[in-house]
């Protein structure tokens, strides 16, 4: 018998057993993929790639304190910055309170150069320059409310006093990481608000910086313009800005980890019962093998393998599962809406990498609960083990 | 007769590390489910319990929290002399205007968080009868003085009493703290008014809170609605709070889908166990039997066993909960919450009867479930075959 057939046919030996053993591995698994998702999504906003040129210029204070529209076109011409657009919180209601999403008046001339990377279509950002009352809408956010290109919508002000009706003229696809957003012009906003005293403020700004290794001279010299003027302003990349926006997730991220090494341990307490189960039936087996001539270390080798196996199996069919259901229930668009306090996190996008660390984890699950029970049977006294059989 | 319990308990004993794994796995898996559920439990408290019951809050027609809504000067004059609206033993109306604003606070840890900081009058204390000073003083108006709640003090405010504090366009003083009673103001930062509005720049407010008498609530709510000149809206302070806590609610949806994956994985770890406990015992069996034992007894004494096992993995898994909700209470001082409104309240996890009688069930399915089918096929077992194995 070859010693992978050996390992094989153990398995077999408790079709049942290793049937029960390799699910209760999977859905482990599935929920720590579940569970990874949240961090995971987290580090997928921080490593895109673009947002390193991507400057965020707000007040110092806060979000909450707007600057000067003025600062838009005073910024314009720092040097080394090759485009900037900006963002105003509308906080605009769609036909019921609780539908919250965030919507940005904006600036549609210079949105394909400040967000090059959001891949939205050129013809769409054409009739978003074109349309007064135009906006593009972030997929997610058109596939919750059942939007549809040319469909008209009415957003009711909580914040400025007016109502806004805007005609859907663009999607920014879910590829961008921001699929929730909703962007209009500012010109109509501030056209809305002319019999009410005007709009002479942003929220903040968006700056694009022509090139990474100018990032940092242009953050400093945006900073040092606005010195002790009537707003100081703060400027990070979009990764620090992003970074310190979610680190009131950290504690709550701590909590999911922790539920997750949970899962994980109770996983490996289950198939290392099962694996020491195993080898406690086999010992009469192993002394023979041994007896036979067999060295320690096939016989360890083989019983790690079938551990090993095992879990591996269960571990790819757990990952495989949950990338499964949780694209599916994206596309189906139940994720997303229901948690606005985990904002962006909200949507489980779940990365092949997260899969990748789940059938991972699967693999060292197997090696830990198979380690033990193998090394002790690989190590069995052979006279006293053929003594309980005869 | 019965088989006596001593029977199964000693049992348990001889194969003490597969009881020690199995019981392991149980609960691990109750204390995944207990911290979660504790961590739900925790919001919903802490939202539901806040609020009294004869208050409204009036805010702009559609918003959703206080932090999204803006009232004029003159719609908070007209609501403080609305007639129906509950009046101190002085006259003084009880309606307390507030202005809500989120700057960035620094954390002790030096992070940089939105914080909920609301500007007052004195009158608040006296709508908010839950709220109460417990150290140091109320803040004096034009001051810049402010006082924090309890977890907004322990986690902003690293000089204590006395010390002054950054955000927005100054700093503060800490002249006192307050305690609300675990509720969410507890995360929040009390300041004068006019502060408020002159740090902001805003002349308006973002709501007014109005204690009413019970039987004068619909009428004041009609009241408010039907005033033409400014769009309001009305509602009772604690459906105000309880709204924003049915976010927590789809969490319980998370909460339920994770406790039923793993007990499934954990009730097959539970079969491995109790299968191999019958075939072990396969000669035991046949002896019991044919000392006269039915295969009821049988039945219900295997099924014993499991729920034993079940027993001990609950009883270990709560009190792992338990430590892991101290742990993240007093180590981490609660976990920090992205709210609606976007500031971070700090919440205590919170052991619920929901989330005992959750893991209770849990264990107990795995117990039945885990045993019935060893014990149905040990029950069964044919006497001369079981003796024949001996």
């Amino acid at each position: 018998m070859t010693w992978p057939r050996l390992v094989l046919r153990n398995l077999l030996r408790h079709p049942l057993r290793t049937l029960f053993t390799t699910l209760s591995i999977a859905l482990s698994i599935f929920l720590v993929c579940a569970v990874l998702t949240l961090p995971g999504a987290l580090a997928a906003i921080f490593e895109r790639q673009s947002s390193n040129t991507r400057i965020s210029v707000h007040h110092k204070a806060g979000l909450t304190y707007w600057l000067p529209y003025a600062f838009v076109r005073k910024v314009r011409s720092v040097p080394g910055v090759a485009a900037v657009n900006h963002y105003s919180w509308f906080g605009g209601i769609y036909d019921e309170p609780k539908n919250l999403f965030p919507n940005f008046a904006m600036d549609p001339e210079t949105a394909a150069q400040v967000w090059p990377d959001y891949g939205i279509e050129p013809a769409a950002l054409e009739r978003f320059r074109k349309t007064r009352n135009g906006a593009v809408v972030g997929e997610q956010t058109m596939r919750k409310f059942d939007w549809r290109i040319g469909q008209e919508i009415t957003l009711r002000g909580t914040i400025f006093p007016v109502d806004l009706t805007l005609e859907i003229v663009g999607v920014i696809p879910e590829a961008s990481g921001n699929p929730v957003v909703l962007w209009f012009n500012r010109v109509y906003l501030e056209e809305a608000m002319e019999p009410r005293g005007g709009l002479r403020f942003v929220g903040m700004l968006w700056v694009r910086a022509d090139r990474p290794e100018h990032v940092d001279r242009v953050m400093q010299t945006i900073a040092d313009l606005f010195r002790n003027s009537e707003a100081e302003v703060a400027a990070e990349t979009e990764q620090a800005f992003l970074t310190s926006w979610f680190s009131s997730f950290q504690g709550f991220i701590r909590v999911i980890l922790a539920v997750g090494f949970l899962v994980v341990g109770a996983v490996v307490l289950i198939a290392a019962n099962t694996s020491a189960m195993g080898v406690r039936e086999r010992i009469p087996e192993i002394a023979v093998l041994k007896s036979l001539g067999f060295r320690r270390r096939p016989i360890l080798l083989a019983l790690m393998a079938e551990s090993t196996l095992q879990a591996s199996i269960g571990g790819v069919a757990g990952a495989a599962a949950a990338y499964g259901i949780l694209g599916a229930l994206r596309t189906a668009g139940k994720t997303g809406g229901g948690m606005p306090f985990l904002g962006p996190l909200a949507n489980f996008q779940m990365s092949p990498q997260v899969a990748a660390e789940g059938v991972a984890i699967a693999v060292v699950v197997g090696l830990v609960a198979g380690a033990v029970p193998a090394w002790n049977g690989a190590r069995l006294n052979v006279v006293e083990a053929l003594r309980r059989l005869f | 007769m019965a088989i006596p319990l001593a029977y199964n308990v000693r049992n348990l004993f001889v194969r003490r590390w597969t009881t020690a794994f199995t019981m392991g796995g149980i609960a691990l898996v109750v204390a995944a489910t207990m911290l979660l559920a504790a961590l739900v439990g925790g919001l919903q408290r802490m939202l539901v319990s806040t609020g009294e019951p004869d208050n409204l809050v009036v805010l702009r027609k559609g918003a959703t929290s206080d932090g999204s809504s803006m009232l004029p000067r003159d719609a908070v004059q007209a609501l403080r002399t609305l007639t129906g609206v509950a009046r101190g033993p002085d006259g003084e109306p009880l309606a307390s205007p507030e202005i809500v604003n989120q700057p960035f606070v620094r954390t002790t840890s030096g992070n940089r968080e939105n914080v909920l900081v609301r500007g007052v009058e004195p009158v608040a204390l006296r709508v908010h009868r839950a709220v109460r000073i417990v150290e140091g003083r109320l803040f004096r108006p034009k001051l810049g003085e402010v006082v924090a709640g309890r977890g907004a003090f322990q986690r902003y405010v690293p000089g204590g009493l006395g010390s002054r504090i950054e955000f927005g366009r100054r700093r503060w003083t800490v002249v006192g703290v307050f305690d609300s009673g675990g509720t969410a103001f507890d995360s929040e930062i009390w300041a004068d008014v006019r502060d408020v509005q002159d740090d902001t720049r805003r002349t308006g407010y973002s709501g007014v809170r109005l204690q009413v008498a019970p039987a004068d609530r619909e009428v004041v709510i009609r009241r408010v609605a039907a005033d033409g000149r400014f769009t309001l809206e009305a509602k009772p302070e604690q459906s105000y709070y309880r709204e924003q806590a049915e976010t927590a609610n789809s969490l319980y949806i998370l909460v339920l889908t994770l406790a039923v994956v793993m007990a499934t994985g954990a009730v097959f770890g539970a079969l491995n166990t109790m299968f191999a406990a019958v075939s072990a015992r396969t000669a035991e069996i046949g002896t019991l039997r044919a000392l006269g034992f039915a295969r009821g007894t049988i039945l219900v004494s295997f099924l014993t066993e499991s729920l034993l096992l079940a027993a001990g993995g609950l009883g270990s898994g709560v009190a792992l909960a338990a430590l892991a909700v101290w742990a993240v209470n007093t180590l981490l001082s609660g976990v920090q919450f992205s709210m609606m409104t976007f500031s971070v309240a700090t919440v205590l996890l919170r052991l619920t009867p929901g989330g005992a009688l959750l893991g209770l069930v849990l264990a107990a399915a795995i117990g039945v479930l885990g045993g019935i089918f060893p014990a149905w096929q040990a029950a069964h077992l044919r006497v001369v075959d079981a003796l024949h194995r001996a």
